[in-house]
């Protein structure tokens, strides 16, 4: 099979000859993750502890600890140590805040700076692409620089992938950006002193965090109540408020980001492998299992779903699954079971389009396996076409999920999740404390706003003539 | 194939999906982790109670009995009873009280969704790259993004502030006829409607508006999220028809604009919503549960809802029997549709 031509030298020896734009942009690389070095080693430690917890005995778990209290010693550049916010005011000015500025200062700094970092990343990562591109590919032309070109060139696009990027940021560094952390401020405030001013007194005090929240929740009345951007009695900055039990609003937001992006790409990733699979056996065998998926597909899509949803979440509710990450992980495996036909069902035309191409007979005679064929000369052909129905598909995600939640059937506390804040502060949208209700609302239009026009980017730069297909499949049923 | 040798198939393809469906529902209700006896029975267990439930239910039996009676009891539309939420009410009686105001707000939600969306959407199409194109496009891609529960707690909270917010120049409450913002329809006039507005037609008109105000609100947000797909869908139809070759044809042998517009790209413009619409059915249900919930309107949605939390397995499984014929009628409704409107299909399989 392989003949080698001049063409093909190894990427390795394409850099060794012409190494200088590699080196500069590994160069820059090692900086921007040297600076990140203790918040990946963090995450890598994290990761290590989960693994040994699920393993029978737990082997090596006090290694793992060393480990992780090792890495968690190694500076890291954006995180809240090294801007940090949650100082007091002593009378005469700010203590223990980033620069003795006022903590507000002091976390608009930090935001600007998180994001600041992310986007240098990703322009390194673009910039990869492109000195790969001009320095180092064997062609100077294939068809998915098209498929770039076309989605540079669609502003609309472009326009949804900075919001996706923006929460996508907003849910990565979700520890690094709130105000206060979720330790600290929702799940242990009774363990937490907070340090404030008291103008009674005129003297520096101490409160446990919890009594500070019980004094500055937002219900309604003006003195009970702390609106976005401002400090509550406690000198502690809130971005956006707080909720009706004073915990900060804008931490469980971002932590809010963080459970609803995950599920929505999780379940749709899972869906969209049980999708692919189908679709490259039923394209590849046609006939009967081509039949059979269809009818159970059509059944499972006749279903529906929000309605599935409920009973699932339902009748689940008292089992070990549904305490797994507050409810997280049952629901990803819920919506990977509704979804996939739907995945299924708008790859089915192109993969049995591709199962007809004369390379599949040629792979066929030259005596590859099936499962060669389906892997090597089928399934690439068919992803475009998945991505374009899974990125359209997020966004019905996200709003199922903060709806069930709204509900009281999704994620439960104490995870933060947009819908359970909705559903907070519902009464008490007239009042002054609109802000528990509005502020997640407009947050979840936003993103999903963002994903539909990404998703739009990107169906137009991989094909122009494309069907946009099912619709109402991308709403979330209705929720 | 000929076109209603096409439809005929896809009808016959729908009794073994409709018969799965149900199957999935079976397995779900009787082969889940939650007991449908303890459920029913929740804090107040007692193992004789139990035992006389279970009986009652058919539980004992094998279970590919139990299968077998729980399809031919639904096939045969012996829907049994609810056992929680209004014990020995049989399902017949509840989906009586209950699916009025269901159909009620699905009925005023696709109207006000089809004749705000479409509208719209042509109209952007017909003037596409304009402001006002974009204004009407960028509002309903933002509009249908909206959390169908979030939009109706806005719209609730915005409709009983009105009043306050323009010093009582309008409020809600009393415009036109005098309702609550949070209420479900009183819809008495729609029995027997006749003799009713015989007898007194000023009433009966009057009941009728009352009717249709208590509902538009939550109509409006149920339908918001078609309301977007169909101005979209609408917008692109009408774009594509007006760069066909035929519209081409007919402006150059001199068709007069408004003929063009109506005869040659609104009705071609109209095929690629018809699944738009028909896929409504799928977003009114789902939507139910929530619109309702929030408007206090005690219909099907919510019906399911309070099933579904108090453990009234026997129930769910009857509702979940009645949106399966729902959402497949729906579908070959819509396949009927297609066959009626585009004499294409059929032709390429």
């Amino acid at each position: 099979m392989s003949t080698t031509t001049e063409t093909e030298i190894p990427l390795r020896q394409r850099v060794a000859e012409n190494p200088q734009p590699a080196l500069i942009w590994a160069a820059v690389g090692a900086v921007l993750i040297g600076v990140e070095l203790g918040a990946i080693l963090q995450v890598v430690g994290a990761v290590a502890g989960v693994v040994v917890n699920l393993l029978p005995g737990d082997p090596g778990a006090s290694a793992v600890q060393s480990l992780q209290a090792a890495f968690d010693a190694v500076p890291t550049l954006v995180s809240r140590d090294v801007i940090p916010n949650q100082g007091y005011w002593n009378g005469t000015g700010y203590e223990n805040t980033f620069l003795g500025l006022s903590p507000a200062v002091a976390w608009v700094i930090r935001v600007a700076f998180v994001y600041a970092y992310a986007f240098a990343v990703l322009a390194w990562a673009w910039n990869g692409y492109t000195r790969f591109r001009r320095h180092y590919r064997r062609v100077d032309w294939t068809p998915r620089d098209d498929v770039v070109n076309r989605f540079r060139g669609h502003s609309w696009g472009k326009f949804g992938l900075i919001i996706v990027i923006t929460f996508v940021v907003m849910a990565v560094f979700a520890p690094a950006l709130g105000p206060t952390t979720m330790e600290r401020n929702i799940l242990q405030p009774y363990d937490y002193e907070v340090t404030y001013w008291s103008e009674d007194t005129q003297s520096t005090e101490t409160v446990l965090v919890g009594e500070a929240n019980l004094g500055s929740g937002s219900q309604g009345a003006g003195d009970e109540n702390v609106a976005p951007l401002t400090y509550d009695d406690y000198g502690r900055f809130h971005p956006f408020g707080t909720a009706t039990n004073g915990k900060d609003l804008f931490t469980q937001v971002v932590f809010g980001a963080r459970i609803s992006l995950t599920i929505a790409v999780v379940a749709m990733g899972i869906a969209g492998l049980i999708g692919l699979g189908l679709a490259m056996i039923t394209a590849y065998y046609k006939g009967l299992a081509d039949l059979a998926t269809v009818l159970v597909s059509d059944s499972v899509q006749a279903l529906p779903v929000i309605m599935v949803l409920i009973l699932m979440l339902v009748i689940f509710q008292n089992t070990w699954v549904r305490e797994l990450y507050d409810g997280a992980v049952l629901i990803i495996l819920i919506f990977s079971v509704v979804y996939w036909p739907f995945i299924w069902r708008s790859i089915r035309g192109p993969a049995l389009q591709v199962s007809e191409e004369d390379w599949i007979d040629a792979a066929k005679s030259f005596g590859q396996t099936p499962t060669q064929v389906m892997r090597k000369h089928m399934a690439p052909y068919v992803f475009s076409y998945m991505l374009i129905y899974a990125s359209l598909s997020l966004g019905g995600i996200i709003i199922s999920v903060a709806g069930l939640s709204y509900l009281g059937l999704g994620i439960t506390a104490p995870t933060p999740e947009w819908g359970r804040l909705i559903a907070n502060g519902q009464q008490y949208v007239a009042s002054p404390s609109w802000h528990i209700s509005l502020v997640p609302g407009l947050l979840i239009t936003l993103v999903v706003t963002g994903l539909n026009a990404f998703g739009d980017g990107i169906r137009d730069a991989i094909d122009p003539q494309a069907d946009t297909g099912d619709e109402a499949a991308a709403t979330g049923g209705g929720a | 194939m000929s076109r209603w040798q096409y439809f005929l198939r896809r009808v016959l393809m729908s009794i073994p999906v409709v018969i799965f469906g149900t199957t999935i529902t079976f397995a779900l209700i009787r082969l889940g982790p939650l007991d449908p006896v303890s459920a029913i029975l929740g804090t107040q267990y007692n193992p004789q109670a139990a035992e006389q439930i279970r009986t009652n239910l058919g539980l004992n039996q094998p279970l590919w009995s139990q299968y077998l009676d729980f399809m031919y009891e639904l096939f045969t539309f012996q829907l049994g009873q609810s056992w929680v939420i209004a014990p020995g009410t049989t399902a017949y009686e509840l989906i009586e009280i209950y699916a009025p105001r269901t159909i009620w707000l699905g009925f005023w939600s696709v109207l006000i969704a089809l004749f705000v969306g479409i509208p719209l959407g042509f109209y952007a199409g017909l003037n596409p790259n304009t402001p006002s194109d974009y204004v009407a496009s960028f509002g309903g891609i933002v509009w249908r993004a909206m959390p169908n529960f979030w939009l109706a707690i806005m719209l609730v909270t915005a409709l009983s502030q009105l009043g306050t917010w323009t010093n009582g120049l309008f409020t809600w409450q009393t415009w036109i006829v005098r309702t609550n913002v949070v209420t479900p329809p009183a819809l008495g006039f729609f029995q027997s409607p006749v003799e009713q507005f015989l007898a007194d037609p000023g009433g009966w008109t009057e009941s009728f508006i009352r009717a249709t105000k208590q509902i538009a609100p939550a109509a409006l947000v149920l339908g918001s999220a078609s309301m977007g797909n169909e101005m979209r869908i609408g917008r692109t139809a009408v774009l594509e028809t007006i760069n066909s070759n035929y519209v081409e044809t007919a402006r150059a042998k001199g068709v007069s604009g408004r003929s063009l517009v109506w005869k040659h790209i609104f009705r071609n413009a109209l095929i690629p919503l018809v699944p738009i619409i028909t896929g409504e059915a799928f977003l009114l249900l789902g939507g139910s549960v929530f619109v309702e919930t929030v408007f206090a309107i005690n219909g099907l949605g919510w019906l399911f809802f309070n099933a579904a939390i108090n453990g009234d397995l026997p129930l769910i499984g009857t509702l979940m029997f009645i949106f399966i014929l729902i959402l497949v009628g729906t579908n070959i409704l819509q396949d009927f549709l297609y066959t009626i409107i585009d004499p294409r299909v059929g032709y390429d399989g």
